[in-house]
């Protein structure tokens, strides 16, 4: 079995970011709040579009890759991210190099927030209500977005 | 500060006429006494406003409040509630308000907001992690609520500020004018945007970036979790997150209390049209939360008529398609929607909104008024053009329009035809028609805030089981009674009340307690929860409302309902507010008894309340 990425399906979220609060749960317990998680509802309001924004576990890390101190580096047993604090200057070239924007800063400790994949278990996954963030295996991504895909346009072809 | 106990720890108060803000320490007792959000609202807005208040001065106060729960883990944990002298009734008010606003607030620092004065000129509060200012909004006076939202997340840079924000409708005063959040929650019954609109606060703007702290982090782990299965097997959140609010319609129409053609009977013959199930094939493009919410009970239409054809709103939510639907005789949801969205952009309570239409369709049919007075309107039932138009023209305050926009009693009375407005205490009623549920009718007549339904929305249990129960007043003062308090403790620990699908009341005083961990027992929150409804009715009493006040249109009392499951019922309120009063140790005027007052700890609010006035 190869490693897993998460594959966010943004047309199935409602916006209610239980993956928010118990991705920061995750990391910080009752301390943390959506602005500590490493997920973050984008909300559109003209759109009327609700849109996780999570790290996708780029092939080839764009943060590890721009990362003057070396702090950063993948988990070979999930592929999530690690931080070694120590090692961080806080620079925020990563959040800058994010293809997705999904970094944020730990105001509270000065280093970025990284997501560790909660150790194989992520927790936004686990608590999503609408399977709008899945845990799968690169060849089974796609799916989702074909299912989007086809039902726009039959809806257009009505 | 912030604590181990779900309060951020600081209000901010912010007083217009000098232009300032101040920060100060949450009053933690009061939160303890009443636990958050309804309950502080009442014992505040008793105390800081002096009897006589006029609802549009300086002197009225929007007092906004979240509870210990709002921002933890707590599942529907995402109400604010804003208390104030309604200018729609001249009563004690508040609203609630669902969506991201309560919990940004929280992680901004704050539990409350109290906005007190009047600004010379248009401004808006900016709310900033922990800091507060005032901003000139000259630029933002007269413009839509969307508009007004965009502009000011662009001047603030940041797309994910939240915004609370009133339209034109309450600039220009109108009574029933509500305020707007994230484009489509709103605070929507009882005028609080009239009240903003006075005051010249365009909108509240809040950014947050902190935490809540609670005492039991794991134990409200476990209860969050335990709550989401709950909800995702129980059969009506099922249906409630498959088709919205509108899963109510059929069961309404089926029973004959449906409110139809401005409360001329209780039957709408083209409901199917507006049942959940079809809105959801045809109308329904999408799903919202509010924030912390598994439910996502807010359905998203499109706009494909009106002026604002080609946007998306969230809903039409079951009141609004109620009022502006079958009681304005329209069964098209394309009208409703497009009406929803002209209310949700200038700033109206929809459900008034209905209402004073259908009041006016129905002076139009009965020749109170012609086309001389409707600017040529046709203004018949079923007319959803017109209904349209109307609705337009109320926002705007044009023609007949802006005496509408007056609410439907004052309209009424102007109009020589004051039984045709279908309020109590001047608040237009909710949809549901209670000839067809008569103990909603005792809950519309005994509502602190005047006609609305979730005082003591007690129809799920009126017509669970014998059919002809909730025909019958026995047993009903009971069950308003009981619904009453365990609305004002959910109303308090601003709780959806969505989560009393699966929460009974000792579920929720489990998450009060994990999150504050004070020991709080069922007898505990009703004492509470009896406080707080007896100084809701203290404040009316000390504004000299009294049982003559608490009833209902003749028509619900006197003419049998013509047509439907329900024909030939009428509400037989008097003898059920005997009971009423009786149960809730109020005396035979609906005025609580001295007695009760001190069983109850609220004898200081009592003498005030009835000094000079006997």
């Amino acid at each position: 079995m190869g490693q897993r990425v998460l594959a966010v399906y943004s047309h199935r979220c409602t916006g209610c970011r239980l993956c928010e609060q118990w991705c920061s749960w995750q990391h910080h317990g009752a301390a943390g709040g959506p602005a500590r998680s490493r997920v973050s509802v984008h909300r559109d309001h003209h759109r009327q579009r609700n849109i996780p924004v999570t790290c996708s576990q780029c092939v080839k890390t764009p943060c590890i890759a721009v990362c003057p101190a070396n702090a950063i580096t993948r988990d070979p047993a999930t592929g999530g991210l690690l931080l070694d604090a120590e090692a961080c200057i806080g620079c925020r070239l990563c959040l800058e190099s994010c293809p997705r924007g999904c970094i944020k800063m730990d105001a509270e400790a000065g280093v970025p927030l990284l997501c560790d994949l909660c150790g194989g278990d992520p927790q936004c996954v686990r608590h999503c209500p609408e399977a709008a963030i899945m845990f799968l295996e690169l060849d089974a991504v796609d799916r989702g977005y074909r299912e989007h895909r086809l039902a726009q346009a039959e809806e257009a072809a009505r | 500060m912030t604590g181990s106990d779900g309060l951020a720890g600081r209000i901010l108060r912010v007083d217009l006429t000098r232009g300032e803000v101040e920060h100060e320490p949450t009053p933690r007792a009061l939160f303890e006494r009443f636990l958050g959000g309804r309950g502080v609202g009442a014992h505040l807005l008793f105390h800081e406003l002096a009897r006589d208040t006029d609802p549009l001065g300086p002197e009225n106060k929007l007092i906004f409040l979240t509870g210990p729960l709002v921002g933890t883990l707590a599942p529907g944990a995402n109400k604010i509630t804003v208390t104030f002298r309604s200018p729609l009734t001249n009563t004690y008010s508040f609203s609630l308000c669902g969506g991201h606003l309560a919990p940004e607030l929280k992680f901004a620092g704050y539990d409350g907001v109290i906005v007190e004065g009047q600004s010379e000129r248009p401004v808006y509060l900016w709310i900033d992690h922990g800091r507060a200012e005032l901003r000139d909004a000259g630029h933002l006076w007269g413009r839509l609520t969307h508009d007004t939202e965009d502009a000011i997340r662009a001047e603030l840079r940041d797309p994910a500020v939240r915004v609370a924000v009133i339209g034109p409708a309450g600039e220009k005063l109108a009574r029933f004018a509500g305020i707007q959040a994230d484009y489509h929650r709103e605070f929507g019954r009882g005028g609080a945007g009239a009240v903003m609109g006075a005051k010249r606060l365009k909108a509240i703007a809040v950014r947050g970036a902190g935490a809540v702290g609670v005492a039991d982090p794991a134990g409200l782990a476990r209860l969050a979790e335990s709550i989401y299965a709950a909800l995702a097997e129980h059969p009506k959140a099922r249906i409630r997150r498959r088709y919205g609010t509108p899963e109510m319609v059929e069961s309404t129409n089926a029973l004959g209390y449906w409110a139809t053609r401005n409360f001329s009977t209780g039957y709408f013959e083209d409901a199917d049209r507006l049942q959940g199930v079809r809105l959801r094939e045809q109308v329904y493009i999408g799903d919202n939360s509010c924030y912390g919410c598994p439910i996502a009970c807010g359905k998203i239409s499109p706009v494909t008529a009106g002026p604002f054809a080609g946007t998306a709103i969230e809903g039409s939510e079951f009141e609004t398609i109620g009022l502006l639907g079958p009681n304005c005789g329209v069964a098209d949801p394309a009208v409703i929607v497009a009406a929803t969205a002209i209310c949700d952009a200038y700033g109206l309570d929809t459900m008034s909104a209905g209402a004073v239409v259908s009041m006016a369709m129905e002076c139009f049919e009965r020749g109170v008024i012609g086309p001389a007075e409707t600017d040529g309107l046709d203004l018949r039932f079923g007319n959803g053009e017109v209904l349209l138009a109307l609705v337009q023209a109320i926002a705007e305050r044009r023609g007949l329009g802006d005496l509408l926009a007056e609410g439907s009693r004052r309209a009424a009375e102007k109009l020589s035809a004051p039984d045709l407005a279908m309020h109590v205490k001047g608040q237009e009623l909710a949809t549901y028609e209670p000839r067809g549920v008569v103990g909603m009718g005792l809950s519309y007549a005994i509502s602190p805030k005047g006609g609305h339904h979730m005082i003591a929305p007690t129809m799920a249990a009126e017509t669970a089981g014998d059919p002809t129960r909730r025909w019958r007043p026995d047993g009903k003062a009971q069950l308003v009674r009981d619904t009453q308090l365990i609305m004002a403790v959910v109303d308090s620990l601003t709780l959806c009340s969505s989560m009393r699908f699966v929460l009974g009341l000792d579920d929720m005083l489990a998450l009060y307690r994990a999150v504050t961990g004070q020991a709080v027992d069922e007898p505990a929150a009703l004492q509470a929860a009896g406080q707080i409804v007896n100084l809701e009715r203290l404040f009316n009493v000390r504004e000299g409302f009294r049982r003559r006040d608490d009833t209902l249109p003749r028509r619900l009392l006197e003419e049998p309902m013509p047509t439907g499951p329900s024909a030939g019922h009428v509400v037989p309120l008097e003898v059920m507010l005997d009971e009423y009063y009786a149960l809730m140790g109020w005396d035979s005027d609906g005025v609580p008894t001295l007695e009760r007052a001190q069983e109850l700890g609220l004898e200081a609010e009592w003498r005030q309340a009835i000094a000079g006035r006997e």
